[in-house]
């Protein structure tokens, strides 16, 4: 069964792997010809117009984008997180729902599996992934990064695992809210709406001090890539947090996929 | 006889909408069992409620004497399904889907293959290329193939061709003659008078009546089509429910004494007199108004 769950979805994990791998490639390829001695004097003056609120945003203001490491830690990641977040919210929403809306689960629950075993294979699933998704990534990325020059690879490393938090956290949230309907359009762009806000509140948050409290409201905190461009560590809290929210919307998918009507 | 199914005060409720209210079934061991109703009338709710598809509201179900209960994997080993509208994972191909339903399973490779061989069915073939009827013949073995000992078919013989069906209907009767229990489900009732032993009749989500095919046939009426210049003292005569009439002809359902009919006709002159047994569409539209 978990096999049979890899090989359905092989396909769209390859698709999303290519695109990101193709952003990537472009930048590798194009990023040593964008700066010279001449351009970067510009640059430095183009960055000192942005008020300091942006360039925090976008973690400007302790990595520069001079490099191609700095680029990746800047805006590499804004890219990073928002589709392998993308990825994970769909996979979440797709992974359960698709049985019932191709109407194969009329099939599937007469098959001598629990629900919950249902869930926990498609769960299992879903998390090897994203995993591999990140996997997939890095691992290109340190290639690129490898023949562009030298680069902190411990910060890589690090940073090349941030991503993980909140894309399986968004992929056990959109598996728990997928148990409240049959329709899989519907989900889907629930579970996007959901990534693309909590991109956006987290965006707000770290412009001003005033309206931080918003970084709360949004997965993307989990993260936290800031924390590790400025400490060369993995935040515990983030990682236990994460954990929890995990285990908490897996539970309750269970819960509620057990009570659910299956057509 | 051993109770093989038993259905105790089964309801389900759509929101406010009636599916099954109270209803009550039981199938003994070797029952070919015709469910028969018409569309909307609760057939498919039940079975649906049965399989836990969906969730009754009260009521319980209960498979060779136990209680079927959502997770109990022993009991669905000894179910086959076969739903009225059949979808199945289309990358895969028959043999494929075929391999993955015999890995849930114990030695029924063998039974595969009788059952494939029987019903011809191509297993290389894609799912998604197959026919409406090649579908159906894969849904049979998947719900065969395990040798259940309880078969719940939901309009089965759609899509299926007549030397398919008459096929099917062997592989069914093989199934009786091992002692396999079969709910059958449908609303085309010459397939219940060719394989069924008893029949329940669903209403608005009752079960209406229950019989024996013979008794359904023996029901006490039958039909009268008499041609006479006096058919409007006939008429007023025998003073029966008309099913049909036209000028001088008139069809009448009858559940009068024979003798006493011709006793009464006897006073007219006829033109044509014609009695007939019902049929068992006319059975059941009896039963239903």
């Amino acid at each position: 069964m978990f096999l049979r769950e890899m090989k359905v979805n092989l396909k769209s994990f390859l698709i999303w792997l290519g695109v990101l791998i193709g952003i990537f490639l472009v930048v590798f390829l194009i990023y040593p010809y964008m700066f010279d001695q001449n351009n970067m004097e510009m640059f430095d003056e183009m960055m000192a117009i942005f008020p300091e609120e942006f360039l925090k945003a976008f973690n400007m203001d302790i990595a520069s984008i001079d490099t191609v490491f700095g680029w990746i830690k800047t805006e590499g990641f804004v890219f990073i997180l928002l589709i392998i977040g993308s990825y994970a919210s769909i996979l979440g929403s797709n992974i359960l729902l698709k049985e019932e809306s191709d109407e194969t689960i009329e099939y599937l629950n007469t098959l001598p599996v629990t629900r919950s075993k249902i869930v926990l294979t498609k769960f299992l699933c879903g998390i090897c992934y994203v995993f591999l998704m990140v996997l997939g990534l890095g691992i290109f990325n340190y290639i690129g990064l490898a023949l562009s020059g030298d680069f902190d690879q411990k910060s890589y490393l690090l940073l090349s695992i941030t991503p993980l938090f909140p894309a399986l956290v968004f992929f056990s949230l959109s598996m728990f809210l997928a148990t409240f309907t049959h329709k899989t359009k519907k989900m889907v762009g629930i579970s996007l709406g959901i990534v693309f806000i909590s991109y956006i509140l987290q965006t707000i948050a770290s412009v001003s001090d005033n309206v931080s409290f918003l970084k709360y409201f949004s997965i993307f905190t989990l993260s936290d890539t800031r924390y590790v461009i400025e400490n060369s560590s993995l935040n515990p809290m983030i990682i236990l947090i994460s954990l929890m929210l995990i285990i908490l919307f897996l539970g309750l998918t269970l819960i509620h996929y057990n009570k659910k009507e299956l057509i | 006889m051993k109770e093989m199914l038993h259905i105790q005060n089964l309801t389900k409720y759509y929101g406010k909408i009636r599916g099954i209210e109270n209803l009550d079934l039981t199938l003994n061991t070797g029952d070919i069992y015709g469910f028969i109703g018409p569309n909307g009338s609760g057939k498919s709710t039940t079975i649906r409620s049965i399989m836990h598809l969906i969730n009754k509201n009260s009521g319980k179900v209960f498979v060779n004497g136990q209680e079927f209960l959502k997770d109990d994997l022993e009991t669905k080993k000894i179910i086959g399904y076969l739903p009225s509208e059949i979808s199945l994972y289309d990358d895969m191909a028959v043999r494929e889907i075929l391999n993955y339903h015999e890995s849930f399973y114990n030695n029924i490779h063998s039974r595969r293959q009788e059952l494939v061989k029987k019903l011809q069915l191509d297993e290389k073939k894609k799912i998604e290329d197959l026919s409406l009827g090649n579908l159906k013949k894969l849904g049979i073995v998947l719900a065969l193939m395990h040798k259940p000992k309880l078969v719940i078919l939901d309009e089965p013989t759609s899509g299926l061709d007549p030397v398919m069906q008459k096929i099917f209907f062997d592989i069914l009767k093989e199934e009786k003659e091992k002692g396999t229990t079969i709910l059958y489900s449908t609303h085309i009732l010459s397939e219940v008078s060719k394989i069924c032993d008893r029949v329940g009749i669903v209403k608005d989500g009752h079960l209406i009546h229950e019989t024996t095919i013979d008794d359904l046939r023996k029901k006490n009426f039958n039909f009268l089509t008499v041609s006479s210049k006096d058919i409007t003292k006939i008429k007023k005569e025998l003073d029966l429910p008309i099913v049909y009439e036209d000028k001088d002809t008139i069809k009448l359902k009858n559940n009068l004494e024979i003798n006493l009919v011709l006793k009464k006709l006897s006073n007219y002159k006829l033109d044509k007199l014609l009695i007939e047994d019902p049929t068992l569409e006319d059975l059941f539209l009896h039963y239903y108004n």
